[in-house]
């Protein structure tokens, strides 16, 4: 069992991390933090989600939200865990800026692929710390049932 | 994805155009400003953490448009404590505990703009054609979290690497310390690395 003080793995930009030791994304602004975690034993994993859709690409599956899911699944099932005990967070998602042209709502569209290929696995959200206008980073760790720590760029920490 | 020539290239050409923005800086503070010898980084976005953090910040974020194709941003990056320095310098306060209010961010924009404008006009210039910053949008946020949404954007989702031209511009006198970040896209940074080329023939 990994100690409080064990730094965590940084999971970046389309990267993913799965196991039982602490896990960390920094600065989530559209991006999302997809913890899927075991109910039943403290394994579980994080994807940082970057796009809503893969369009058929196969390198990087935890860049989009459609691979994401299905690959963090996988990867859980390896190590043993059982698809029925899943369950999901999600963090993230924020609208950064108003002013600009382009992929406005890219953070509301990353939140709404995610839900939907989660739904499609039948895993259910337990909890989220989704949308606003806020930067999250991010700590989740497997030892404490499936606990993330949310906290803000004003300072505030959030647990959930 | 690049190589020394157009590494060179860049570096001097973002040197110039930071040498710009600093003189403009210089003469808002009335103060000497220190500047870093840019760097240019080719970065894998999973990586992106290792170059800018999640410390609360101001960022002064410019889309350059102009003469140039594909897209590209600027941003004025200062962390917190230098922004309170920077506004109390500029208007002779001392209050350095204090929170960030609509005076600093007024502050911002008005530097930001100054020295951004200073930054593509000298650049601009160099590869005579036509470079303006759009309107400026600013958030006090963690700067990661605006980098990642930058990138979420259009123009960069279909790429796995970014170049990141950064120059670190200080005022030893005040203790401010800022950093101009440069992030062009494909299209853009093609462009201009085609533009660097000629113009050395």
């Amino acid at each position: 069992m990994p100690g409080p003080d064990e730094q965590p793995v940084i999971v970046g930009i389309g990267e993913f991390h799965a196991g039982k030791n602490p896990m960390s994304s920094i600065g989530l602004g559209s991006c999302i933090g997809l913890v899927i975690f075991d109910r039943e034993k403290p394994i579980g994993a994080l994807a940082h989600i970057m796009l809503p859709d893969s369009q058929g690409r196969a390198e990087r599956p935890a860049k989009y939200a459609d691979t994401a899911v299905i690959h963090l699944v996988k990867e859980l099932n390896k190590l043993g865990c059982r698809t029925p005990s899943l369950a999901a967070k999600i963090c993230g998602g924020a609208s950064m800026f108003q002013a600009f042209s382009g992929n406005l709502n890219i953070g509301e569209r990353n939140v709404e692929a995610v839900r939907v290929h989660l739904k499609k696995l039948s895993l259910s959200i337990v909890a989220e710390e989704v949308g606003g206008t806020v930067g999250r980073t991010i700590v989740y760790n497997p030892a404490e049932n499936g606990k993330i720590s949310v906290k803000t760029a004003d300072g505030t920490r959030k647990i959930i | 994805m690049l190589n020394s020539h157009q590494r060179d290239a860049l570096r001097e050409l973002g040197n110039i155009g930071a040498a710009h923005a600093a003189t403009t800086l210089s003469t808002m503070l009335m103060s000497n400003i220190e500047m870093e010898v840019p760097e240019i980084s080719v970065v894998d976005i999973a990586k992106i953490h290792e170059h800018v953090g999640d410390e609360l910040s101001a960022l002064v974020i410019f889309q350059i448009t102009g003469e140039v194709s594909g897209g590209g941003y600027l941003l004025l990056h200062i962390p917190k404590n230098s922004v309170i320095r920077l506004t109390n310098a500029m208007l002779g306060m001392t209050d350095l505990e204090r929170d960030l209010t609509e005076m600093d961010e007024s502050a911002l924009l008005e530097i930001g703009n100054i020295m951004v404008s200073a930054f593509l006009d000298a650049t601009a210039t160099l590869l005579s054609i036509i470079m303006l910053p759009s309107p400026p949008s600013m958030i006090i946020d963690m700067p990661h979290a605006a980098f990642q949404t930058i990138l979420a954007m259009q123009e960069f989702s279909e790429i796995d690497q970014v170049v990141i031209f950064r120059t670190e511009l200080r005022s030893d006198q005040h203790k401010i310390s800022s950093n101009l970040f440069l992030l062009p896209n494909k299209p853009m940074l093609d462009e201009i690395l085609s533009m660097l080329e000629n113009l050395m023939k």
